[in-house]
């Protein structure tokens, strides 16, 4: 028997239980590659999916509502009597369109028939005409002319066959020459023409059922049709399940451009909604119509403000770009949104959406659309972040003046070296051994005489522009150097240690102070301000006026006064409930009559202030303000106003005397304030100094040795780009993380290591991040104050900042616009700077301070200011400059409103720069799409006949224009509403003031001026109300009429009319100031 | 191709720097020449003195010139009982030459001569510049004085010197200057009355005279030597003569300038 050969390991070991594992991982990898592919990675299938199931059943629901509300409305019997009315129109036209229809098609046949001949014979002539005309006039070649001439007028006198058709379809030979084509051919034209005309007209009355059907349906049922809603239907359930996807790319490549740099976008094909496709603007759908209300992802509705979406189209913008998030990302929600440890721009919480203007709309100050931005950058500023934060484009007038100021020294320093050196060349060129030499010199030395003169014309010119930039810029807290005429000293350091006690509602925040340091900061600032020259002495005034006064003369659009829940006005400027306690009557009373006014103007040349001795010095009168603003000893350019915002009003002394009365009883009596002793002791003021340059008073005061002090806090410009590890959490890192508040609340979002979570925290109170710091020196902590600002403001900053991020889109995304828009931009930041919002509504629904106050509520909204929405449609630019330079139109009457005379809010003096009034009233022409520069319509003086009708409809009971429009008689004008006509001619555009007597409520809604006072008739405005037969027979326009009347209007017309003496309501009246 | 242009660039630096050193080293040396040569500058010898005299005259015809019409000027009318005519051919009996300077050109370059401590004059005189040539010395000071009751402008408009023009309304003070650099001669003019013309000749040396109706001049205290005289006219220019005069001599050189 043979040997049996060793096991064979191919029969004796067996792998089989391998392979059987390999082959199940290898089904395990297969089935969830295949769940991932089109389950796990891919969320977004099954959402489409699911958005075109529940739009759909929505849709069908719709669609069956609508079918059957079309029917009833289209069985009405209204709707019955229209049709009716089209069939028979119908009926009318139909025989007559035929016989014009039969006609024109007779002439089309005629002109074809006459065509051939006419073409042929045109050109033979044309042709005979130029051979004639080419050959010369001289006599050798005259019996040639003639020949040709009798050649053309032969071909002419050549006459044609022609097959003629005519109407009973018979053809008749017609014999035409030239004269005869050419006329039969344009008769036929002119025939053609005048019967398309009367098919027109014939068929006018179908059309017009058909457009009052069309009218009654859209009436009764708006929206979308059943045949629309149809189309929809079909659009959502073909609807093929694919990745959507919108590349945003720079200028150069195609929107869709897939090789361009930019951002790729694939934010819809979760959010389908958003296609206007699927869901048209005209439908705003939200979760619940789509039966979704329960759901907890239904990403499919449609987006909120449509005219955001017309403004950024989604195929050109995306939606990443604005919302943030990972616009790329699709393997899930939190990946796209952005919110991983690895995105930098995570998606913006609902709260904040407005940060996503920021990026393009850096160069705004108020963002249409945007209200939550547009308040923050107005708070940013008015609550005092600039003063320590620099922020492009955030009051640069400051920066600009400092430069300019430095660009004069080195220029004048310039000036000095130049000539010094022009004589000594002179006399190298005097000693020179030869001509040539000579020649040099003396030309160097010319060169730099010449430079002397233009170094003076460029600062002259630097002089200038630094006068305008003093104009412009503004302190947001008081001026510091008079602090000594104003404030009582023992209120300082309370102040300083109790900000919010004194008052609640103030813009200066909360500075961490241990009590030395409150005393060698007053001590400081104490011993720093200006010593005199002393404030005048004022007789006390009427308190009870004063506060009539200061109730209406628009004081509340910017200060508040009361506290808790009796504070009524503006948080532009301060609360004024205790300035009783703190402040000095004379100084007050100084100050309301004028707040610009200086005690002594300021020299950022010489970095000093200029008192009087410095004027004696060079035998000038001590006179300095805005037209005396050369200082003395240099003749540069002087700070000669307070850097306030608070505008003149024009008011005598007596009645700032009343109104300074009335704000010092604003106090709370018991109030005690301890002896600050320490305030003259000289051995606090270095500590005091350090102090104040620590904390960075200068940024928000003005402080003596401290104007030209830099912004010590971090620039915020791109504060939203940081990556989150570069801002210390300190301690807290780990509470951050864990989403465990300084409060020790938990964060509902779970964690607050974002930048959100951290400009929240921070805003609301910057302390917490030095809890549990070792910190024993108190300048070791962190220098920022707690800001004096609620929930809402401290998310509409963090939003601001969120938004302050360096563009990840193409700079060709950036609003800045070139176009009259600029304008507007530009405009908007001199509006907010000076709270012209705080009286006036500027943009359409933006709401007023004063509109919130109970003095102007119900019939008493009718003493509010203008609204100027259409400001720049109204006023010529020409007045709006000379108003905005002195809103009293008067040099000798200033104590009144130039305008509305009758109205006790007062527009006051702003003292504008020129630029600043140049660039508001491009703002408001540019608001109301003005042509620039202006050029007046010529006003067509009025015929006597036009004379008489204008009086008649002027004087007419049915339009009693002076029962409320002023007249200049101060009895009459007691209850006048409305300015006074005799300022109409030049102040008012007059295709603006056509539109408002007609129909002013399309103008400003709600206004006093009553609309109706004229109708519509035959294409022109018809006076609405009874007149004279004489007056009747007047054909034009009635409303142009009267507006051209009006703008033409003399003082002794106007009195004529009233009955009353003429008085003039301009300049060279005689009511003195009081 | 790029390797050759950067050599020429190269090569152009280095020439224009050396040409640039070596101008300046040049410089310095006339420099300190000219300051060593005026320390070796010899004073004359009064006592060997001579001089050089002569007529100055006209070969041909002297132009006819309208009178000045200076209606422009009420107070220039006024001040002109008869008319004035232009001074820039002036000639007396016989042909001799107004008006002309003569001077040494070259030769006395070796000596050294004082600054004359007097000032010249140049008046403006019922709207006309009396007299119509003043000479002076490099240094000498000029003094314009204004005898007119009308305000004249000084507008002097030299090739070598320093270009200046100032305003001087009547009874003012004289207008003092000096030139530093020689110039034979500097033309004045007045923007406000077009037709005053007059001219400043700046002398190196002393040795110079401006002729009068007589055409004679006298040129004195020149030490021995070898001269070139200069006569300038301002309508017919130059003419230059070499003189050389022994110790004490005196010598006759007339000159004739040619009617163009």
């Amino acid at each position: 028997m043979p040997e049996l050969p060793p096991d064979d390991p191919i029969k004796s070991r067996s792998y089989a239980n391998w392979i059987l594992i390999a082959v199940f991982v290898l089904l395990l990898c297969v089935t969830w590659s295949f769940y991932a592919e089109f389950i796990g990675l891919r969320p977004w299938r099954s959402y489409q999916r699911r958005f075109a199931s529940s739009y759909s059943v929505y849709l069908q629901k719709q669609l069956r509502a609508r079918r059957a509300a079309e029917k009833t409305v289209y069985s009405s019997p209204d709707y019955q009597k229209l049709s009716t009315t089209l069939r028979q129109a119908e009926a009318v036209a139909k025989p007559q369109d035929a016989a014009i229809q039969q006609q024109i098609a007779l002439i089309d046949q005629q002109r074809a028939a006459v065509l051939p001949a006419f073409q042929e014979d045109r050109s033979l002539v044309g042709s005979l005409i130029y051979d004639y005309e080419i050959v010369p006039s001289t006599a050798s070649y005259r019996s040639e002319k003639q020949s040709k001439l009798k050649e053309m007028q032969e071909a002419k006198a050549k006459t044609y066959t022609v097959d003629w058709p005519e109407a009973d379809g018979k053809t008749v030979e017609k014999k035409l020459n030239y004269d005869q084509l050419n006329d039969t051919f344009n008769q036929l034209l002119d025939q053609k023409a005048q019967l398309t005309a009367k098919e027109g007209d014939t068929d006018k009355p179908v059309k017009d059922a058909q457009d009052a059907m069309a009218k009654y349906a859209g009436d009764k049922l708006p929206g979308l049709n059943s045949a629309q809603l149809q189309g929809l239907l079909n659009t959502v359930q073909s609807m093929d399940v694919s990745l959507i996807q919108i590349n945003v790319n720079p200028p150069g490549h195609e929107i869709n451009d897939v090789g361009g740099v930019g951002l790729t976008d694939r934010c819809q094909s979760c959010h389908v909604g958003m296609d206007p496709k699927y869901i048209p603007t005209s439908l705003t759908l939200t979760k619940t119509d789509l039966g979704l209300q329960k759901s907890k992802d239904a990403p499919f509705t449609s987006h909120p403000d449509t005219q955001l979406l017309q403004w950024h189209p989604l195929d050109k913008f995306g939606c990443s770009p604005c919302h943030g998030g990972n616009g790329r990302a699709l393997d899930s929600v939190e990946t796209a949104h952005g919110r991983y440890e690895h995105w930098l721009w995570p998606l913006y919480y609902p709260e904040n959406y407005d940060a996503g203007c920021q990026q393009c709309h850096s160069a705004d100050a108020w963002t249409e659309h945007a209200p939550v931005l547009s308040e923050a950058k107005i708070l940013f500023r008015e609550r005092g972040c600039i003063g320590c934060h620099n922020y492009a484009g955030f009051d640069p007038q400051g920066q600009q003046l400092q430069d300019t100021v430095r660009e004069i020294a080195s220029l004048e320093k310039e000036k000095a070296d130049d000539n010094q050196t022009i004589p000594q060349l002179n006399k190298a060129g005097d000693q020179a051994p030869d001509n040539a030499t000579a020649q040099k010199l003396y030309a160097q030395a010319t060169d730099l005489t010449v430079n002397v003169s233009k170094i003076d014309a460029r600062v002259e010119q630097l002089d200038e522009l630094s006068h305008s930039l003093q104009q412009e810029v503004k302190r947001i807290a008081p001026d510091l150097k008079e602090v000594r005429m104003k404030l009582n000293p023992n209120w300082i350091p309370y102040w300083l240690g109790h900000t919010w006690q004194f008052d609640p509602s103030t813009k200066m925040p909360q500075f961490r102070l241990e009590p030395d340091e409150v005393q060698a900061i007053s001590a400081f600032i104490w011993q720093q301000g200006l010593k005199g020259p002393a404030l005048e002495k004022q007789p006390g005034g009427d308190a009870a006026n004063g506060k009539a006064m200061f109730d209406s003369l628009g004081c509340l659009a910017c200060h508040s006064i009361g506290e808790g829940t009796q504070k009524i006005g503006g948080d532009i400027a301060a609360n004024l409930s205790r300035v009783g306690e703190k402040a000095d009557y004379d100084y007050i009373v100084r100050w309301i009559h004028n707040p610009r006014v200086r005690t002594e103007p300021y020299c950022p040349y010489e970095h000093k202030d200029i008192g009087p001795a410095d004027y004696a010095k060079h035998n000038l009168p001590y006179v300095f303000d805005v037209e005396h603003s050369k200082c003395p000893n240099d003749g540069h350019e002087l700070v000669v106003e307070q850097a306030t915002i608070m505008p003149d009003f024009r008011l005598s002394w007596q009645e700032a005397r009343d109104i300074a009365s009335y704000l010092m009883t604003q106090k709370d009596s018991s109030a005690h304030y301890d002896q600050a002793s320490f305030i003259n002791d000289t051995n606090l003021y270095a500590k005091g100094k350090t102090l104040v340059e620590h904390y960075g008073c200068a940024g928000c005061h003005e402080i003596s040795g401290l104007e030209d002090a830099a912004r010590i806090g971090t620039e915020l410009t791109t504060e939203g780009s940081k990556p989150i590890g570069r801002f210390d959490y300190a301690l807290l890192y780990t509470k951050a993380q864990e989403g465990i508040l300084p409060d020790g609340k938990k964060d509902p979002r779970g964690s607050w290591y974002d930048l959100k979570g951290f400009f929240d925290q921070k805003l609301a109170n910057p302390e917490v991040f030095d809890e549990g710091r070792y910190k024993p020196n108190p300048m070791d902590r962190l220098h920022m104050p707690k800001p004096n600002i609620d929930r809402e403001q401290i998310n509409a900053l963090a939003s601001f900042l969120l938004g302050s991020t360096e563009s990840t889109l193409p700079p060709s995304y950036q609003y800045a616009p070139t176009d009259q828009r600029k304008y507007i931009q530009q405009g908007w930041w001199i509006v907010t700077k000076y709270n012209c919002i705080g009286c006036h509504q500027i943009d359409i629904g933006q709401k007023t301070v004063l509109m919130g106050l109970p003095m102007y509520q119900a019939d008493n909204s009718i003493n509010l200011p203008p609204v100027l929405t259409s400001e720049g449609a109204r006023v010529n630019p020409e007045w709006l400059k000379r108003f905005l330079a002195n809103p009293s139109l008067s040099t000798t009457d200033e104590d009144r409103n130039g305008v509305r005379s009758y109205l006790k809010v007062r527009m006051p003096t702003f003292f504008l720069s020129d630029d600043e009034i140049r660039k508001l009233v491009l703002f408001f022409g540019a608001l109301s799409s003005q042509q620039e520069p202006f050029i007046p319509q010529k006003l067509a003086p009025l015929t006597d006949q036009e004379r008489l009708v204008a009086r008649a409809i002027f004087t007419s009971p049915a339009a009693p224009c002076l029962k409320c429009h002023a007249t200049g008689n101060a009895a009459h004008d007691k209850n006048a509403t409305a300015p006074n006509f005799l300022l109409a001619g030049e102040r008012l555009r007059s295709p603006w003031t056509v539109r408002w007597i007609t129909e002013p409520a399309t103008i400003i809604p709600g206004t006093a001026m009553p609309s109706g006072l004229f109708v519509r008739r035959d294409a022109r405005w018809v006076f609405n109300g009874p007149l004279p037969a004489a007056a009747q027979q007047y054909k034009g326009d009635e409303a142009d009429l009267l507006v051209r009347y009006l703008l033409q209007l003399t003082p002794q017309e106007q009195a004529m009319l009233s009955g009353r003496t003429p008085s003039a309501p301009k300049s060279g009246s005689s009511r003195a100031k009081k | 191709m790029n390797r050759k242009w950067i050599c020429w660039t190269a090569a152009a630096a280095f020439a224009l720097v050396v040409v640039g050193c070596s101008k300046n080293q040049s410089q310095t040396t006339g420099e300190e020449q000219s300051a060593a040569s005026s320390a070796a500058k010899k004073t004359v010898d009064m006592s060997t003195v001579g001089s050089v005299s002569g007529v100055v005259k006209l070969d041909g015809t002297a132009p006819k010139f309208k009178p000045i019409n200076m209606s422009a000027d009420p107070y220039c009318v006024k001040a002109n009982s008869k008319p004035a005519f232009p001074d820039q051919v002036v000639v007396g009996d016989g042909n001799t030459l107004a008006n002309v300077v003569v001077y040494v050109k070259t030769g006395a370059e070796d000596y050294s001569f004082p600054t004359p401590s007097e000032s010249v004059t140049l008046d403006q005189k019922d709207c006309m510049y009396t007299p119509h040539i003043v000479a002076l010395m490099v240094g000498q000071q000029l003094s314009v004085v204004n005898s007119d009751d009308t305000t004249h402008n000084i507008h002097p408009t030299p090739a070598d010197n320093r270009e200046w023009n100032k305003s001087q309304p009547p009874k003012a003070a004289a207008i003092t200057d000096t030139f530093a650099r020689p110039e034979v001669a500097i033309p004045v003019k007045c923007n406000v009355h077009p037709w005053m013309k007059g001219y400043i000749a700046v002398m190196a040396n002393p040795y110079y005279a401006i002729t009068d109706k007589d055409g004679k001049f006298e040129l004195k205290n020149l030490p021995p030597g070898t001269y070139t005289i200069e006569a300038w006219q301002e309508k017919y220019g130059v003419v230059d003569q070499t003189v050389t005069i022994g110790p004490k001599e005196s010598k006759t050189s007339d000159f004739t300038f040619k009617a163009q």
